[in-house]
């Protein structure tokens, strides 16, 4: 018996025994991928394929915005990896936020930079209401709603009726664009073949992983403590953190992220705790039950996922960032005197050579499947 | 002989910790001896939920959690149910990063404040 480990070993040492145990461990704990899809207790609608092509039309829907010509996709742009390019959103006005990717949303504890929401559903009512983005009312929603033949047929087919009151017809508009975002999900990446390969000892699979990448990828469970904030298949632990980005907006404004996330969770009536939520047991309100407001929470924002980051530039919750480079940079050389952490001791400057940042950068350009995964259904036929 | 009586008087004290439903951590201290379970088993960025049993009952518990190496605590403010008989469930709780944690326990009792920490490592 002894005889095969032992070719077994030799065989895997190019691939394996490059990584720790430890590192060996922190690898596989970043998947497997894609995960299981699981519905939404809080929403209704959640997997019901009426509401996910109810939530693919409005989506895509002019009639949605206070202008008529904008739409969720003018900022979620599929073929960018649903965002748009821009350092800082342009909806009827520019934000002060870059947009982020929609793909693998429906893994996410908190939404948006800074976690003001906490499902899917509420966080796409948001710039539904949002004067600078699509700047509509619930009326107006409701209007839209009632008024065309076809989105109400399909409403009334995936909720039952549509509701008299206004308010109720946005949350049903909300809980269909979530019912749709929840299908998006990026595809397998070079990085998901190596570390399948590496928790099953397949050498030869793991050998195809290119030596860039491994090395990175050792950076990113090592010397770089990465996956301490990027962890998990979705790399990202969903929290929030100060990473030395600086929050001021323009001449005496800044942006509080978090802690003003949390304040505007509280005080939202289509959070979990609210009457909105579908799940009477309301088992997925642990977070927003039990979340602390802190002083430190003040500039922090949002772990995003690593997923098809390489297709998402610029980076960080302002834009502020043009490259991955730019982003491996700015942690390499970070000044803990920058950070807002009342006495944490997360961040330290990485201080990578040339050689490191560029490892670094390949490793996250592996965790991109490609693009492309997302094509539009067919123009559906009318609802009868 | 003196010996034997005091290990006789100590013995069913002892015995009567228990926290039913598995294995559990245990603290002790001369007044006082806390098991708990963390249920699901602790993972980084998951909430969990914590069975705790106090022997003999406090007059008061809290629970908290920290990661010493970062110099922070938990995103989340844990709710503390007290089921009676030094028996509690703390809810709400979550660790963001794995390493090292450490739950602190701190109870009141006979106008008294005892602390126990007890080290974790999270993955």
């Amino acid at each position: 018996m002894r005889r095969p480990l032992v070719l077994l070993l030799a065989a895997l040492a190019p691939a394996v025994l490059a990584f720790t145990e430890a590192e060996q461990r922190a690898i596989a704990a970043h998947g497997p991928w894609p995960p299981a899809f699981a519905p939404d207790p809080s929403n209704r609608a959640s997997g019901d394929k009426g509401a996910v092509e109810l939530g693919e039309r409005l989506f895509f829907e002019r009639r949605l915005s206070a202008n008529g010509e904008h739409s969720c996709s003018r900022c979620h742009v599929p073929e960018r990896n649903w965002t748009d390019g821009e350092a800082r959103a342009l909806g009827l006005q520019r934000v002060e936020r870059n947009t982020p990717g929609l793909n693998n949303v429906r893994l996410q504890r908190w939404f948006g930079w800074d976690g003001a929401n906490d499902s899917l559903w509420a966080q796409s009512i948001r710039p539904l209401l949002d004067a600078r983005e699509l700047g509509l009312s619930a009326a107006q929603v409701a209007a839209l709603v009632r008024g065309d033949a076809d989105l109400a047929c399909r409403y009334r087919k995936v909720f039952g009726s549509v509701p008299a009151a206004d308010e109720d017809v946005l949350v049903g508009v909300g809980k269909a664009l979530a019912a749709f975002q929840e299908t998006l999900v990026s595809g397998r990446t070079a990085f998901d073949e190596f570390r399948d390969a590496l928790v099953k000892g397949n050498a030869a699979g793991a050998a195809k992983y290119p030596e860039a990448a491994k090395r990175g990828l050792k950076i990113f469970v090592g010397k770089g403590s990465c996956n301490v904030c990027h962890l998990g298949p979705a790399f990202t632990n969903g929290e929030f953190h100060d990473t030395g980005i600086p929050f001021f907006i323009d001449k005496g404004r800044v942006d509080p992220g978090r802690h003003a996330g949390i304040q505007k969770l509280r005080a939202s009536r289509f959070n979990l705790l609210g009457p909105y939520n579908d799940d009477p047991a309301r088992s997925t309100a642990t977070g927003t039950r039990h979340v602390a407001l802190e002083h430190r929470n003040f500039g922090e924002f949002r772990t995003p996922s690593l997923r098809n980051l390489a297709l998402t530039a610029p980076y960080m919750h302002n834009g502020r960032l043009a490259t991955l480079r730019d982003v491996v940079n700015h942690y390499s050389t970070i000044s803990p005197d920058r950070l807002h952490a009342d006495g944490e001791a997360i961040l330290k400057p990485l201080n990578l050579s040339d050689q490191e940042s560029r490892d670094l950068v390949a490793f996250l350009e592996t965790l991109q499947d490609g693009g492309g995964n997302y094509a539009r259904g067919p123009v559906l036929q009318d609802c009868r | 002989m003196k010996r034997w009586l005091w290990l006789v008087l100590l013995a069913p004290a002892a015995q009567a910790c228990e926290l039913p439903g598995g294995p559990a951590e245990k603290l002790q201290s001369a007044a006082h001896t806390i098991l708990y379970r963390a249920a699901p088993a602790l993972r980084a960025g998951e909430h969990f939920v914590l069975e705790i049993a106090v022997c003999p009952a406090p007059d008061g518990l809290r629970v908290d959690a920290w990661m010493p190496d970062h110099r922070h605590g938990m995103n989340y403010r844990p709710s503390l149910e007290a089921l009676g008989g030094g028996r509690y469930r703390a809810e709400g709780l979550l660790f963001h990063m794995p390493g090292r944690w450490e739950f602190l326990f701190e109870l009141r009792a006979g106008g008294a404040t005892e602390r126990f920490a007890h080290a974790v490592r999270v993955e």
